[in-house]
């Protein structure tokens, strides 16, 4: 495996300010919004007991690390139309290995993403937890964004430049309503709860929650977000394959 | 005996009805700069593709070093600047290096490659604010950066200015003159003469000639003779034209003549004694594109000529 080079390319996409303002922006406002409007109270959570504040935080970290990791379609189209990986083909670089250096690159991002929502929340808007539980809602929300860091190659893999937007407009917009992400789940009909347990933005937030209370069964989405890595994961090598052997 | 750098065997691709590449059988050993000539669409990127492995073959088989083409590759035994192919305009150049470099198991130090490709001022630079010839020349560097024995670039020169085309084969002698091999696609035969010690000129996907640079350039060198004759005597003028001295080929549009001669002055004194009506009598150089004309002219128009044998140069194709 080029480790070397899948730490090049993380950092390169880390370097990359304005994409990452573009992509922060957007959960930073909704998290100053709603954490404001739902924290300032003390409330509760009926449920796990979590203050708002905290959930609000963990929604709003998910959906930062979601929409940071997604983004990375647009610089793998790019890199893609401008014919970068036409060069890359002429090295070394394997099939995997440009995989793996593209989910580490989105991985990381999420990560600075996810990390700087909760510093917010706590600087800003006066969020506490301990230290523990912090670190296991950043974790589990990290493990969460897994999923999207592969969505993210697949819709740079199949979109052309021209349709990368809409596609992902359409995407990250269906997975942060349907992943509870935005709105709680509570106030929508029950059919859609229904089709929201089975994206991978739901169990995101879910396993975030779980990290958070330090309470809950974490298998079950883990579980449940593993079988959608696995899939996308067969999914791009097939795609890879057979652009390789068409080209 | 080690297996030569590239070897192409019967290689043909096709892409739907188009035949960019058809029954090229084409070998090039270790330590030959051979230049790909033709013009556009003759096949030259699609040869090269092919011979990289980055686009399967119709048919026949690609080998460099005696083994597959992305063996060498991972080997780091080839370096290749391909069209349509682009570095990252946010980095710089040194940092395009170095990740080119990070994924080769043993590549040259950044600095080295960029002294290599001339541009050691440019390391700073960010891709975005390159020259159209500073840009190739940092492709060049990375190119060089697995320090391969293999280079395949292709119109390595297309978007420089005349000193700066010099300048980049300069350095490419360098490169040479350690005995490594290079394969070069351009439409210059300036360029092939003045770097390549061989040129194969493809045309419509076949190689059409294979030679030195003296043997193509007499294929190209000559006159071309253009005349035109009075209606009522163009057939008689087109029965004794194949007599003349010194005569190549002959072309016909209905009045109009275009002769391609060896020796203008004394095919001229003929043409005038024999068709003394002849008018507005033009002599030009022949030039590359009327060369590759001659050459790639898969059948003879039906009003070409009445002496087929000497419309083209085959002999070439075996002066190798």
């Amino acid at each position: 495996m080029p480790y070397r080079y899948i730490l090049l390319e993380s950092l390169r996409q880390l370097r990359n300010v304005r994409a990452l303002a573009f992509t922060f922006v957007i959960p930073l406002v909704m998290l100053l919004i709603f954490g404001s409007l739902y924290g300032s109270s003390g409330q509760q959570e009926h449920r796990s007991g979590l203050p708002w504040l905290i959930v609000t935080t963990v929604q709003m970290a998910s959906y930062g690390g979601m929409l940071a990791a997604l983004s990375q379609a647009f610089a793998i189209t790019t890199e893609r139309s401008i014919g970068w990986n036409r060069q890359l083909r002429i090295t070394p670089l394997s099939g995997v290995g440009y995989l793996v250096s593209k989910v580490a690159a989105a991985l990381l991002v999420a990560l600075c993403t996810i990390i700087v929502l909760c510093a917010v929340s706590i600087v800003v808007l006066g969020a506490r937890m301990d230290a523990l539980h912090w670190f296991t809602a950043i974790l589990g929300i990290w493990i969460g964004v897994i999923p999207f860091a592969l969505i993210a190659v697949a819709l740079g893999q199949y979109a052309r430049p021209s349709f990368a937007q809409p596609l992902f407009t359409v995407v990250f917009l269906g997975m942060a309503i349907l992943g509870g992400l935005w709105i709680p789940l509570e106030v929508m009909p029950t059919w859609v709860i229904s089709i929201a347990q089975t994206v991978p933005s739901y169990w995101l937030n879910k396993l975030g929650q779980i990290g958070a209370d330090g309470a809950g069964n974490a298998l079950l989405p883990i579980g449940i977000l593993a079988a959608w890595t696995v899939t996308l994961a067969a999914l791009i090598t097939w795609r890879y394959r057979r652009d390789a052997a068409r080209a | 005996m080690t297996a030569p750098a590239i070897r192409l065997t019967a290689l043909s691709k096709h892409f739907g009805a188009v035949h960019a590449v058809v029954d090229v059988d084409l070998q090039i050993d270790r330590g030959e700069v051979v230049a790909l000539l033709g013009p556009n669409g003759a096949g030259k990127s699609t040869t090269l593709d092919l011979a990289l492995g980055l686009s399967h073959p119709s048919t026949g088989t690609a080998h460099l070093f005696g083994g597959d083409p992305r063996a060498a590759i991972v080997d780091g035994r080839v370096g290749a600047m391909l069209q349509g192919g682009a570095l990252l305009p946010d980095l710089t150049v040194a940092q395009t290096v170095a990740l080119v470099a990070s994924v080769h198991r043993a590549p040259l130090p950044v600095d080295e490659a960029l002294e290599r490709a001339g541009i050691r001022d440019l390391a700073a630079r960010r891709v975005s604010k390159l020259s159209g010839g500073q840009l190739q020349r940092a492709r060049f560097a990375v190119a060089v950066v697995s320090d391969p024995e293999l280079l395949i670039l292709d119109e390595p020169t297309a978007a420089m200015d005349v000193e700066s085309r010099r300048d980049f084969w300069l350095s490419m002698r360098q490169f040479t003159a350690e005995g490594r091999t290079v394969v070069f696609a351009t439409h210059y035969l300036d360029e092939a003469d003045f770097f390549a010690d061989r040129i194969v000129i493809l045309g419509a996907g076949r190689v059409v000639a294979d030679g030195t640079p003296a043997e193509v350039k007499s294929v190209v060198s000559g006159r071309m003779i253009r005349f035109e004759v009075d209606s009522g005597e163009t057939d008689a003028a087109a029965a004794g034209i194949p007599q003349l001295p010194g005569i190549r080929s002959l072309d016909r549009r209905t009045d109009r003549f275009t002769l391609v001669t060896d020796d203008s002055d004394l095919t001229l004194r003929a043409l005038l004694a024999a068709v003394p009506t002849a008018r507005d009598i033009e002599i030009t150089a022949h030039t590359m594109d009327d060369a590759f004309l001659a050459l790639t002219a898969e059948a003879p128009l039906p009003h070409f000529t009445k002496a087929p044998h000497l419309t083209k140069a085959p002999h070439l194709t075996k002066a190798v």
